[in-house]
């Protein structure tokens, strides 16, 4: 019970922006770029897709190290967005969610152009004789694709609660800014509280446990015709 | 022509394989023959609009939709021109009255009044809320004839629709699909490989082998004059000889063919003596005789049954004539064959009619 009083509970809620910004991400980014993969000539859509795939070869701290770089003061870019539109993402949480959904974005994107990928051409060129290219995506794409896209927003979500290497490079640990559950759980063993790090991952793993069966029984309800 | 339904005359290239195609047609059921791989379904979907000629022009109704010159290409869905593919793309997550409902026109009460008066119109109405995977596959058909029909454009673009359903089936959606097109004043372009539902379904047959249009005309014409052996091939034509056009008459013209020599009724002004031409017999058109005249008639020939195969209620006969010379065909309803009493004896006389002996000038393969 000691340990879990020592738990500073601000970091389930950071974990959980974290997870959740970078879920939206992976699907605002993610999603057009697996249509545009399945929907692509086979060379440009092997080239894409093993593209989409380096996140996942990379090492998620060098992920970190190059985002950092990206966003911070080294970079044109970086000073463009500090400067010119006041955003700071460096040792932000928003930042920490960014670094979750590069690193995430690969098991969204394979998922989800797997969906995109088993819809019969055919269906997609009668649409394309019905309607304009945005219903078609809305009427025909969406609702066939979609177990496969809530199936990939889940593997999304479940992978940036549990991301570390990434985020702690962009965002540091700041207890109530920017500490997440994981960077909690590095921080609680390095300082020897072997309880704390263990009542974390507990209360961590049975929380996502409960979001995940939960979510994966609301998908399967509506998957049934 | 302002009742043009489509003018086409485009280019596809795609890869190895190249489709000329050229057809005026207006409001008419025009039927593209061919075997697999020969482009039918290409020139369907440039049509469509699924697929861009690389030069060429279309225009659909009167209303330019493709033209490489112009830089012109009108979405697929902008065309005048309804598509059933082959599978015939029914969307499995919408009911047979959402489909039809998909890509109509017009306020929602409207739009559902007629597409029940379709669904009714097509017999199958009771299936309105049922899912696509729940019907047979005569229903599905009809649904997308439905559904095709719901988007009221002038000309439907129908691709081998009928080749998953068993004949009985098939002949009566035929018949339905006629019907409808009638009825409802649409021209239809539609694509088969079957030479039945070609003869059948066509006011006029287009022949396409390996991406050419080798001939055109109402559908008798490529089934009793086929424009050349590959057309000849395809229409069942069994007896296709080399031969030698040996003398020109006032209204037939004599081909050496082997050691025979035989009339044929066509026009001379066509051919010229020593000119070298491919002659085609139906074998469903060889007369049989079993008594052997003593002197042989003009396009007569002794020959002897080497092979007899029995498909169906035919027997195709296979015959050796007795001076040197190709071997013919014949093919025989069972009862003739039953009557002449074909295993009875090898021994026959075949009679060629010089109206059955068709000429057609050489085309290189």
């Amino acid at each position: 019970m000691s340990a879990l009083q020592a738990v500073d509970w601000s970091v389930f809620r950071i974990s959980l922006q974290v997870a959740v910004l970078a879920t939206l991400l992976c699907v605002g980014v993610g999603t057009p770029l697996a249509w545009w993969i399945a929907r692509s000539r086979p060379v440009v859509s092997g080239v894409l897709s093993s593209l989409a795939l380096v996140p996942l070869v990379l090492p998620p701290v060098s992920v970190g190290y190059y985002l950092l770089y990206l966003f911070g003061r080294q970079s044109g870019f970086g000073d463009f967005l500090i400067d010119d539109l006041g955003l700071r993402i460096v040792f932000s949480w928003y930042g920490a969610g960014i670094a979750a959904a590069v690193v995430a974005l690969p098991l969204y994107v394979r998922t989800a152009q797997a969906g995109f990928e088993q819809i019969s051409p055919s269906l997609l060129d009668v649409a394309a004789t019905m309607t304009a290219p945005r219903t078609r995506f809305l009427r025909v794409v969406l609702p066939l694709a979609w177990p496969s896209l809530a199936a990939a927003t889940l593997i999304a979500l479940a992978r940036s609660v549990g991301e570390f290497g990434a985020t702690v490079v962009v965002a540091g640990s700041i207890p109530g800014s920017t500490r997440t559950v994981p960077a909690a759980i590095y921080d609680a063993v390095q300082g020897g509280d072997h309880a704390l790090a263990n009542a974390l991952a507990l209360v961590t793993a049975a929380g996502g446990l409960v979001i995940l069966v939960a979510l994966t029984a609301l998908l399967r309800r509506a998957r049934r015709p | 022509m302002s009742d043009s339904l489509l003018h086409a005359d485009f280019r596809v290239d795609l890869g190895a394989f190249g489709l000329e195609f050229a057809q005026e047609m207006g409001q008419e059921t025009v039927v593209i023959f061919g075997p697999s791989g020969s482009g039918k379904s290409v020139a369907l979907r440039a049509i469509a609009g699924l697929l861009r000629p690389s030069a060429g022009r279309i225009e659909i109704a009167g209303r330019p939709v493709f033209d490489a010159a112009a830089g012109l290409d009108v979405p697929p869905h902008q065309r005048d021109a309804a598509w059933v593919p082959q599978d015939l793309g029914l969307f499995p997550h919408l009911s047979v009255l959402e489909n039809v409902l998909f890509g109509m026109a017009g306020d929602s009460v409207t739009r559902r009044s007629r597409a029940h008066d379709l669904l009714a119109l097509t017999g199958i109405e009771a299936l309105a809320d049922r899912r696509p995977r729940t019907i047979s596959g005569g229903q599905a058909q009809r649904v997308a004839l439905a559904r095709a029909i719901a988007r009221e454009r002038p000309l439907l673009l129908l691709d081998e629709p009928f080749s998953a359903l068993d004949e009985v089936i098939r002949d009566s959606l035929r018949g339905e699909l006629r019907r409808l097109c009638r009825e409802l004043g649409r021209g239809a372009v539609f694509v088969t490989h079957d030479l039945r539902e070609a003869y059948l379904l066509a006011d006029r047959l287009v022949v396409l082998v390996d991406g050419h249009i080798l001939q055109t005309g109402r559908p008798d014409e490529p089934f009793l004059h086929p424009a050349d052996r590959r057309v000849a091939a395809l229409m069942g034509f069994r007896n296709l000889f080399r031969g030698e056009v040996v003398a020109l008459g006032a209204d037939s013209v004599e081909v050496q063919v082997g050691a025979h020599r035989w009339r044929s009724a066509v026009e001379p002004a066509r051919f010229r003596v020593g000119e070298a031409v491919d002659v085609g017999v139906r074998a469903e058109r060889v007369a049989m005789r079993r008594n052997v005249p003593e002197e042989l008639g003009p396009n007569m020939l002794r020959a002897t049954l080497v092979q007899d195969d029995g498909y169906g209620l035919n027997h195709l006969l296979r015959f050796r004539p007795e001076v040197p010379g190709p071997e013919i065909e014949v093919d025989l309803p069972a009862r003739p064959y039953r009557v002449l009493g074909v295993t009875e004896g090898a021994s026959w006389t075949l009679e060629l009619a010089p109206g059955d002996v068709h000429l057609m000038p050489v085309v290189a393969d």
